[in-house]
């Protein structure tokens, strides 16, 4: 394997009692690409997304992230990885809600050990690069939608991350705020953030996606590479 | 109501640990419950108890039998209820010299042809009944067959009164202390006996002496006068009864108290967190249509189920445990076969799942009451000012973040934490208080064993086939001295004085050799050891029984030796040998007084073998009769076995309360749990979060909850020496240094996260991709 690959499936299968949510999925995303999953609901994309950021195991099959196969690390390895290698949002934040939007982005530094004046300052620079400085003070519960969203994808850059994970990033936001959050993705993956996204929204993944995945009942039912709009 | 209990159903389906913990903390608390309650009990109304099933006497009369016919007697019946008698008594010196302190003359013999009757029922508990000529039935507290054989009870054999000797056959035992002995009709009328004894049970009022006193003179009015010659009413029995048992409430009254506070705020916890975390489910339930009332009633039926199962198993348990240990203690105090009442049992099988419905009420209603979208969004309210801003300076400072995360934990739910923190607390008080108590206890009972010395010695006693000693106390005191082992010896010799003032003689033990350093100078409460002739040291029973006071001078007289002493200390004890009703006073002659007059006590090298050196004794000098002294109360061990058992029990209760109030921050914060883990926290750092959260509040606890712990030692310690009526010396109170108190502080600590680490770990364990995803 190169080291342009970033992440390798091979015939990853995911079983939940009876029913496979994950059957047989081979994906390759090589560095600098942004590939966008799209499909009907409960056709496994979410469960796609845990097995690339190894928050839960494949019944069978090898999940390989970053040169490592996920699939053999114990908990402890794989929150280390995730720490260093891996950043998430999700459709509903996650944020803390007792902690002020800085402190939740800095939070992701000071769990590897970094003091919190080194971790706040980081995340201040973030905070500017993205645009919202100004809320770092700011608790998630007085955060619009997007602003939230832009607050996670703050958290989630904080250990620079070979690999940016999004399951329906702009989900819960209105289409304004949707914008903001796919430009930022954009602009991310322009300089050269690698990029996997899970979506309904066409206009998110066309806008930007350079590779297209159509999910269809736990397999994958059609690629095709996007000229993006 | 079908729909109720399919929704009560899956309820406990879906929240397995919270049903698994309502169902322990109930069976813990009921079992703490039931045992505190029994004890409480059996502390309380133990001669009551015993003297019902006795049908005890309220009145035990002796009439003169030269003034009154058994015919007369036999016809007062006014206000009586029962009666038996009438009996022949004798009152008889008893020849032989003292077989122990627990029988000395006069003896109170009366004849009755069985031991059965209307009133006072006698528990023959060893041998038989006296049946034939030359027989007697002894009168003493009832003792199981190992402590029998091994006590004194077991070498008496026969005893000598009026010139005639008569064969033990039987010990029974009077609540009423109607006699000293029994023998048959026949054989006391060959006493020559003066007295006959009438047991009455009267039917009107017989609540105090005063009463009795009325009641007996309603019998006594048609039968001429005086001829009633003592009555004794039942209420000097119970008083002295009182005085023993009431030794254990004081010690063992607060963990009763502590128990069901314990309980309280534990079910209270619990209940209503399940109720809280559920709010969701009863969101959803009344969009689906639920009444209010259905609503309450879900929550109930969820809760009650696990409540009702832990408290018959609780309730079992408390009783099986209970059983064993009340009736072992009460025993040993004549108190019969003990039981557990059946009020217990009801309280048990009914107060704590009552309580547990009761506390789940409230939330409950609060449920019932909001509205669907108010419930389907309770918990995700934004939090208020002081919590964030502990937040914002714990997320500022150098301690590792999942410390400081953990540590910020407990300011988000101020209520639960209160809650948690409040067991923590009777957790650590009840540790605390355990620790002292036995620690005090267990010093004031080797502060007696200490002072008796390991062995006594008396020249043996020719009334019971022994020979006694020609020995000198002189050469008795070197022959022991040259004995190998040997450490320490006292040696005593007792005479009773008239006292100028007083009407009950008093005994003075005149001592010398190791008194006061095996021992008694260490138990002294007041004053000093005494140093020279003219001196006299009191034990604390006698000084506060005559009222006597470091230095009071006293006037002591016998058979034209008059002397005058000063009271210059009060022991917590006498010796062994004498009660603790007789003087220490230094050594001197006293004339006439025979070998066996003398008392010796020695003290073994450590490691000696007791029955050895007894052997060694008897070898030397078949003359003298030793005795294994080193043994220690009764009291000591039941109070530290129960001490312990409520300890740990409320300890568990009290981790059970943590282990709850995590597995309830588990499932309400897991969301956040699975963004932690998505950003890397490892499962280590998730146990640190979780376990912090709680040490933070056992540390806490374990410093609020030693002072009251302290305090209550403080109390209660004194408290139960009141009731035994002695004073206790300040050595004893002192059980604390710095190191046991760290460990208190330990103990809370260890409480708190012993509660966590479990719902710690499987939080650690969980798999949270799903929550990451859904709302
Ligand atoms: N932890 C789990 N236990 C049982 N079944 C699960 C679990 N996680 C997912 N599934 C099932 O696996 C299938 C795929 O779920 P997944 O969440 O990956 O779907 P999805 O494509 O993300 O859907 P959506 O677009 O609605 O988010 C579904 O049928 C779901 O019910
Ligand atoms: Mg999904």
């Amino acid at each position: 394997m190169t080291t342009e690959t970033v992440v390798r499936l091979d015939g990853v299968r995911k079983e939940y009692g009876e029913t496979a949510a994950l059957d047989g999925v081979s994906l390759r995303i090589r560095r600098g690409e942004a590939v966008a999953v799209m499909g009907p609901s409960g056709c496994g994309k979410s469960t796609l997304l845990n097995m690339v950021a190894g928050l839960d195991r494949p019944t069978s099959g090898e999940v390989t992230v970053h040169g490592e196969r996920l699939d053999l690390m114990s908990e402890t390895r794989l929150a280390l990885f995730r720490r260093h290698h891996l950043g998430m949002i999700f459709q509903f934040f996650n944020l803390l809600d007792d902690l002020s939007a800085l402190d939740n982005v800095a939070l992701a530094a000071q769990l590897t050990g970094s003091p919190a004046g080194t971790a706040r300052r980081r995340a201040l620079e973030l905070f500017d690069e993205l645009g919202i400085a100004d809320r770092r003070d700011l608790y998630p519960a007085a955060l619009s939608g997007g602003e939230r969203q832009r607050v996670a994808v703050a958290r989630a850059l904080m250990n620079r991350p070979a690999l940016l994970l999004a399951d329906e990033p702009t989900g819960a936001l209105d289409s304004r705020a949707g914008e903001q959050v796919m430009d930022l993705l954009i602009d991310l993956n322009q300089i050269g953030q690698t990029l996997l996204i899970v979506t309904h929204d066409e206009r998110l993944a066309h806008r930007c996606a350079s590779r297209l995945v159509e999910f269809a009942d736990g397999r994958i039912a059609a690629e095709s590479t996007l000229d993006r709009v | 109501m079908r729909a109720v209990w399919a929704a009560a159903r899956a309820a406990v389906r879906r929240r397995r640990l919270q049903t698994f913990v309502i169902g322990l903390v109930a069976f813990l608390c009921t079992a703490t419950v039931v045992v505190s309650l029994a004890l409480l009990d059996a502390t309380s109304t133990p001669f009551d108890r015993v003297f019902a099933a006795q049908r005890g006497a309220h009145a035990v009369a002796a009439f003169d039998r030269a003034l009154v016919s058994d015919a007369q007697l036999t016809g007062a019946r006014e206000g009586v209820a029962a009666s038996a008698g009438p009996f022949a008594q004798a009152t008889v010196s008893l020849e032989s010299d003292d077989p122990g302190p627990w029988l000395r003359g006069p003896l109170r013999v009366v004849g009755r042809a069985a031991p059965d009757g209307d009133v006072d029922r006698l528990d023959v508990w060893q041998g038989r009944w006296a049946t034939g000529p030359g027989e007697v039935v002894l009168n003493a507290v009832p003792a199981d067959g190992e402590r029998f054989a091994q006590g004194p009870l077991s070498a008496v054999s026969e005893v000598t009164v009026g010139g005639t000797t008569l064969r033990v056959v039987g010990w029974a035992w009077s609540v009423s202390a109607s006699a000293d002995a029994w023998a048959t009709p026949a054989q006391v009328a060959q006493l020559d006996p003066a007295g006959t004894q009438m047991l009455y049970r009267f039917s009107g009022d017989v609540s105090s002496r005063e009463a009795v006193r009325q009641r007996l003179s309603g019998v006594t009015t048609g039968l001429p006068g005086r001829s009633l010659l003592a009555a004794q009413p039942y209420q000097v029995m119970k008083d002295e009864a009182a005085e023993t048992a009431g030794v254990y409430l004081p010690f063992l009254g607060p963990f009763g108290v502590l128990g069901l506070l314990v309980a309280v705020l534990i079910v209270g916890n619990v209940v209503s967190g399940a109720v809280v975390s559920g709010f969701r489910h009863i969101g959803v339930l009344k969009s689906l249509g639920f009444t209010p009332r259905q609503v309450v009633a879900v929550y109930l039926t969820m809760v009650s189920v696990p409540a009702v199962t832990g408290a018959v198993l609780g309730t079992a348990l408390g009783v099986a445990g209970a059983y064993p240990l009340l009736s072992d203690t009460f025993r040993d105090l004549g108190y019969g076969q003990t039981g557990v009442p059946t009020w217990v049992w009801v309280a048990g099988l009914l107060g704590v799942p009552g309580l547990v419905l009761l506390t789940a009420l409230v939330p409950a209603r609060r449920a019932g009451r909001l509205s669907a979208a108010e419930a389907i969004s309770a918990g995700s309210a934004p939090r208020r000012g002081r919590g964030l801003r502990v937040q914002r300076a714990l997320s500022g400072t150098r301690l590792p973040r999942s410390v400081s995360l953990g540590l910020g934990l407990p300011f988000a739910r101020p209520a639960r934490t209160a809650l948690t923190m409040a067991s923590l607390l009777l957790g650590v008080i009840t540790v605390t208080f355990a620790t002292g108590l036995s620690g005090s206890l267990l010093r004031v009972a080797a502060l007696g064993t200490e002072a008796g010395g390991d062995i006594g010695i008396r020249p043996g006693n020719p009334d019971f086939n022994e020979t006694m000693s020609t020995r000198t106390h002189q050469e008795v005191e070197a022959l022991l001295r040259g004995l190998p082992g040997t450490e320490r010896i006292g040696i005593s010799v007792t005479r009773s004085y008239a006292m100028v003032g007083q009407s009950s003689p008093v005994q003075v033990d005149f001592v010398r050799g190791d008194v006061a350093a095996m021992g008694h100078e260490r138990q002294l409460i007041a004053g000093r050891w005494m140093s020279a002739p003219g001196e006299v040291v009191a034990p604390t029973e006698m000084a506060n029984e005559r009222g006597l006071k470091v230095g009071d001078t006293l006037t002591l007289e016998v058979a034209g030796d008059r002397m005058t002493v000063t009271l210059v200390g009060v022991t917590m004890m006498g010796l062994p040998g004498s009660g603790d009703d007789a003087l220490f006073a230094p050594w001197r002659e006293v004339p006439g007084a025979t070998p066996d007059d003398y008392y010796y006590q020695v003290e073994v090298a450590e490691g000696t073998d007791l029955a050895g050196y007894m052997g060694a004794v008897r070898a030397a000098d078949p003359g003298l009769s030793p005795w294994d002294n080193s043994g220690g109360d009764d009291v000591t061990p039941v109070v530290t076995t129960f001490a312990t058992v409520l300890a740990l029990l409320l300890a568990t209760v009290a981790a059970l309360g943590v282990l709850n109030t995590v597995a309830l921050d588990v499932l309400d914060r897991r969301r956040d749990l699975g963004m932690l883990k998505s950003i890397g926290m490892t499962p280590r750092q998730v146990i640190t979060m979780l376990v912090t959260s709680m040490a933070a509040l056992g540390v806490v606890g374990g410093l609020l909850g030693i002072p009251f712990g302290l305090a209550a030692h403080r109390l209660v310690i004194p408290m139960a020496a009141d009731s035994a009526k002695i004073t206790l010396p300040d050595s004893v109170m002192a059980v604390w240094n710095p190191v046991t108190l760290a460990l208190m502080v330990l103990c809370g600590v260890l409480i708190a996260v012993l509660g966590a680490l479990l719902p710690a770990r499987s939080a650690a364990r969980l798999t949270i991709a799903r929550v990451l995803h859904n709302e």
